[in-house]
Parts: C-alpha cells; sequence; structure tokens
C-alpha cells in the first residue's frame, strides 16, 4: 500500500465543485508536485492533506492511517506556506524550535537540533534575527527549518517560491531538492510553474479545473502530454486541429488534434536536401521573440501560425518576413 | 518649497501655543502666590508640597490609577477572546460585534450612568456595588477605542496563515493566539490602552454619578479643591497633565524600544 492515499475526494466551496473525486497515491521518500494554474484546486488537495481544509466526501490516509478526522496538529506533518508564515515576534531560533518545544522536547536536545537543522538550511548565523532582519529566501530557508524539525511523515510546501525572484528561485529549488534527498523527506510541492515542476519533481500530477489530467514523470510528462491540456501546459507545444496541420504540411492525420514541440521542427533558408524527414514545408517569419538560450521564431505557414523554437547562435537570425524551409518527423507528432 | 515650510512650522506653533498655552498659564499660576500686579510674585512650590504631602490627594491619586487598570485589562481580555472566537469559528459575527462595540460611542456619560443606576440600584446583589457598577462602565465607555485599536492590529498581521502555521506545528488555537498574534499586536493593544487611560482620567461625570463621595479620585478632588482654592486646583490640574504625559511617555518608550530590536536591519546580508 501507498504511503499517502487520497481516496475519492470531493471538496465543495458551497456550490463549487474545487475538487472532483481526486484518486492520488503517493509513495514515500519522493518528491511529488501538484501542477496546474490558479484555481485548479492544487493547494485545496494539499491542505485536504494537512487538515486545514475538511473533505466534502472521501478519505485521506498517511502511512497506513486513515487522518481525514484527525487534527491538523496531530497528523504529524510539516508545512511551508506562501510568505511571511515566520512568527514576527519571534528569532529564528525560536521559530524553529517552536514545534519541538510542543512536543515537550528537552531544552538542551531542541537546542542541538536546531543548531543542526539551520546548518542544514544554511542559516546557523541568523540565529538570534527577527524575520523582519532576513531576505525573503532566508525567510523561506528558516520556514522549511522549522517544518522539518519535527521529522514530519511528510512535509508540504504551498507555493514556497512564487514570491522570490528568478535566480534566487532556482538556487532554492536545488536546495530544497538536495534537503529533501539527504533527509529522505516525502514531500509535496504545489507550483503553477512547469519549469520548477520539472527540475525539482519524482512524478508531476498536473491538476486542472479539480481533476488529475497526467500523473507522470517529468520527462513523461514533457515529451508524452496524453491531454491537450498537459500539451498547453507543459513545454509551449505547438497545438494545431488536424485541418490546420494539413493546410500548413499537407499531411493528414486521423485524429482531433496534433501536438508537437517547437524545437523539433527544423528550419533552414534554403531547401531540404536530406531524406529522413517525413514532412518539408514552407512558411514566413511573422516575428522573433528571445527566451533566453533559445530562440523562438513565429511563423506563418500557410495561413496557421506555428512556432520553431532553434538555439540563439547568430548564424542563424532569420530577418521577419524572410521564407523560411520547415521539416519534421511524423514520430515528434503527438496525436490527441 | 521654502515658503510652504514656513508657513507649515508657523501653523504647527500656532496649534502648539494654542493647546499648550492653558497648561503653562496653569503652572505659572499654581507657582505664585501674589497676582495684584502685573507680574506675579512670590514664587513658591508650597501648593505642590502640601499636595503630595495631603493624604486625600494621594488616595485619590491611587484609586484613579486602579480605576484605570482593572477596566482596561478586563476589556482588553474580553475584545481579545470575542475576536478570537469571531474570526477562528464565526467570521460572519463579527460585523455584529463590531456594531454593538461601537454603540457606545454614542451614549452620553449622563445617560449611561443614570440608566445604570436605576437598573442595578435596586437589586442589591454585587453589581449594585458603586465601585463595581463604575468599574463595569467604564469597560463600556472604553470599549470602542480598545476594539478599534486591537481589530486594526489584528488586520496587520496575517491572522489565518500564522495561526495555521503555528497548528500544523503542534500548538492548540487558543496557545497558538496567545502566544503568536497578540505579542504581534501589542503596539495596537498599548495605543488603545493609552486612548483608554486619557479617558478615565479625564472622567468627572460617570465618577460623580455612580460612585460619588464614596470612591474620590483626582477629578473629584480637583472638583472640591476648585471651590476652596483656585491656585490649589491648578496645582492639582498639573499634576493630572504630569502623570497622563508621564504614562503616555513611558508606553511610547516601551513600544519604539521593541519596535526598534525587531526592526532594525542587518547591514550586510
Amino acid at each position: 500500500m501507498s504511503y499517502i492515499r487520497f481516496e475519492n475526494i470531493v471538496k465543495n466551496f458551497g456550490k463549487n465543485e474545487v475538487l472532483k473525486n481526486i484518486n492520488l497515491e503517493i509513495e514515500k521518500g519522493q518528491l511529488v508536485t501538484l501542477l496546474g494554474p490558479s484555481g485548479c484546486g492544487k493547494s485545496t488537495l494539499l491542505r485536504c492533506l494537512a487538515g486545514l481544509e475538511n473533505v466534502t466526501s472521501g478519505r485521506v490516509y498517511l502511512d497506513g492511517r486513515d487522518i481525514t478526522d484527525v487534527n491538523p496538529r496531530d497528523r504529524d506533518i510539516g508545512m511551508v506556506f506562501q510568505q511571511y508564515s515566520l512568527f514576527p515576534n519571534m528569532t529564528v531560533e525560536q521559530n524553529v524550535a517552536f514545534g519541538l518545544k510542543m512536543k515537550k522536547t528537552d531544552k538542551a536536545v531542541i537546542k542541538k537540533r536546531v543548531a543542526d537543522i539551520l546548518d542544514v538550511v544554511g542559516l546557523s548565523d541568523k540565529i538570534k534575527h527577527y524575520p523582519s532582519q532576513l531576505s525573503g529566501g532566508q525567510q523561506q530557508r528558516a520556514a522549511l527549518a522549522r517544518a522539518i524539525i519535527t521529522q514530519p511523515k511528510v512535509l508540504l510546501l504551498d507555493e514556497p517560491l512564487s514570491a522570490i525572484d528568478a535566480l534566487l528561485r532556482h538556487s532554492l529549488q536545488i536546495e530544497i531538492r538536495r534537503i529533501q534527498k539527504e533527509m529522505d523527506i516525502t514531500a509535496i510541492f504545489v507550483t503553477h510553474d512547469q519549469d520548477e515542476a520539472m527540475v525539482m519533481s519524482d512524478v508531476i500530477h498536473l491538476m486542472h479545473d479539480g481533476i488529475i489530467e497526467q500523473s507522470d514523470s517529468p520527462t513523461m510528462m514533457y515529451t508524452q502530454p496524453s491531454t491537450k491540456f498537459a500539451a498547453t501546459f507543459i513545454g509551449h507545444y505547438n497545438i494545431l486541429s488536424a485541418a490546420d496541420f494539413k493546410k500548413a504540411t499537407d499531411v493528414s492525420l486521423d485524429c482531433d488534434d496534433v501536438a508537437f514541440r517547437p524545437e523539433l521542427v527544423m528550419i533552414r533558408d534554403k531547401p531540404f536536401e536530406e531524406e529522413g524527414y517525413d514532412m518539408y514545408f514552407t512558411g514566413e517569419i511573422e516575428v522573433r521573440l528571445p527566451h533566453g538560450n533559445i530562440l523562438r521564431y513565429a511563423i506563418d505557414c500557410n495561413g496557421v501560425q506555428i512556432d520553431v523554437d532553434v538555439l540563439f547562435k547568430k548564424a542563424r537570425l532569420f530577418p521577419d518576413g524572410a521564407k523560411v524551409y520547415l521539416a519534421m518527423k511524423k514520430a515528434d507528432c503527438i496525436e490527441l | 518649497m521654502k515658503k510652504k515650510n514656513v508657513g507649515a512650522v508657523l501653523a504647527i506653533a500656532v496649534i502648539l501655543v494654542y493647546l499648550l498655552l492653558p497648561l503653562a498659564v496653569s503652572i505659572i499660576y499654581s507657582l505664585f502666590s501674589n497676582w495684584t500686579q502685573v507680574i506675579p510674585r512670590g514664587f513658591t512650590v508650597e501648593n505642590y508640597v502640601e499636595l503630595f504631602t495631603n493624604p486625600d490627594f494621594l488616595a485619590s491619586l491611587g484609586r484613579t490609577l486602579v480605576l484605570c487598570i482593572f477596566p482596561i485589562i478586563c476589556t482588553i481580555v474580553i475584545v481579545l477572546l470575542a475576536l478570537f472566537v469571531t474570526t477562528i469559528f464565526f467570521p460572519k459575527l463579527e460585523k455584529y460585534v463590531q456594531v454593538i462595540c461601537m454603540i457606545p460611542y454614542t451614549i452620553q456619560g449622563v445617560i449611561l450612568s443614570v440608566s445604570i443606576l436605576s437598573v442595578y440600584i435596586n437589586n442589591p446583589t454585587f453589581l449594585s456595588e458603586r465601585l463595581v457598577m463604575l468599574f463595569g462602565a467604564y469597560c463600556v465607555i472604553i470599549l470602542p477605542y480598545i476594539y478599534q485599536g486591537i481589530r486594526n492590529g489584528m488586520r496587520a498581521v496575517n491572522m489565518p496563515m500564522l495561526l495555521e502555521a503555528a497548528e500544523m506545528l503542534g500548538a492548540s488555537r487558543l496557545y497558538a493566539f496567545f502566544r503568536v498574534i497578540v505579542p504581534n499586536i501589542l503596539s495596537a493593544i498599548i495605543v488603545s490602552s493609552l486612548l483608554a487611560v486619557g479617558i478615565i482620567f479625564g472622567d468627572y461625570v460617570l465618577v460623580r454619578n455612580l460612585a460619588g463621595s464614596s470612591f474620590p479620585n483626582v477629578q473629584i478632588f480637583l472638583y472640591q479643591t476648585m471651590k476652596s482654592d483656585s491656585m490649589k486646583a491648578s496645582a492639582v490640574f498639573v499634576v493630572i497633565m504630569a502623570m497622563t504625559f508621564l504614562i503616555a511617555a513611558i508606553v511610547l518608550f516601551l513600544k519604539s524600544r521593541d519596535g526598534h530590536e525587531r526592526s532594525k536591519r542587518k547591514v550586510k546580508e
């Protein structure tokens, strides 16, 4: 039996059905991400596990025990919130020690464990600081330390990095992942950022509109989206109806929609000479958008717009309005 | 720009003079014994010496302090508990609490005291003790100020999230409320109690109607002195003002020290 199990979870807020019969199993020691746009129910599902929301119907199991009706404080779950959840009137040390104090742990033991855990999160020199004296990233490290010091059965992270700037966010993602592996913590991470989910997770559960759209490893999620929504949300897929696809590439596929990733379309300024591709077509550059190390061209192919990504190298720059030759393999097209 | 500043300074100066003039005149008046010429003569601190050696005065001052402390503590505890319950369990009831807490704004002291008397005086329970009635009346009078202060303080902290965080760490809600929320709204509580101190120090109507001669506080003492000796009355007035300033200064000092400690930022991150 799995470590955490959601069984037929339904949650209503008034007439609004936020979770529609969710069934989900999570294995011990994994970092699992609930990914989805805002309002999809991912935070609500997390809060149902924490006990901060009551489920309308269904059962929640943790480590073989039915915790559906257990008080949040007796569930043995640690949680990190979006931001500012540190107690402003206490120092970092007092904040981190709070959970152990509630468990009436011996004072000397508390002192040692606080020092150890602050060492792990890299805040040893901030032990006597108040939260207002810390940066956003430091505050979230302290919150993480506070949540894991009691060695909870599962750690919940509710968009902990959403208020932190991009550069720092990236290093914290890696650090959270390191700590999670190092201490062998089972963790559930909620985010709306698919890159964050890709970097951190063992398994991604993609949520949409109160249901789970797809559960897969990051690689599978990226290469094999199983629904149109999954393809839209992950990896900037081009999604065309079969009719548009035929119009652009002159190839007929027997399905509703076709999805293909922008980086799998080859682009040249003169006709392809080599074999090996299944479809060859042409288009006209509408606009180009730099995205860090890739350059995205929006290309008009016979009235249908598709995106094509190339690595950002100066030699490959096509001017706006240029005629280009495109090629693609059938195997790279996902039929939805 | 500079002209504007001068105007502002001038306005503030005028207001300051207007506010401080009565106090200054009272101080001067209480310090001289001979007022027959344009310039007063006969500088003396006798009025003050007499006051501070007068056991009646000291007792009245003590009574006023007691009158401040108990109703304020009572009201703070009641408001805190009420807001705790409404915020966490019955958020919908909060607007009714607000209405109830605002009603005393509209009640005049005379009406309040007469009403209280007519309700309780004929039913000899402990509630009809004059002192109990007075304490109760003060609790009611200061309720709007304390309520508003605490409510605003609570709005400034993210109370639901802090309580949830504490709860996930194994604290009961009540413990979390008093250990986490209350310390964070302490400055709001202090400021509102300061307002309440000012109100109770300045009250004459309630204490006269409800307690009368059985519990003469400074205001009663001031009134009685005024009838016999105006110079001494000025001295009493000055002492009352000084006491109020002192309390305010102490409280503000404590608050600023507390705030300073928490908000001082480390130079290098």
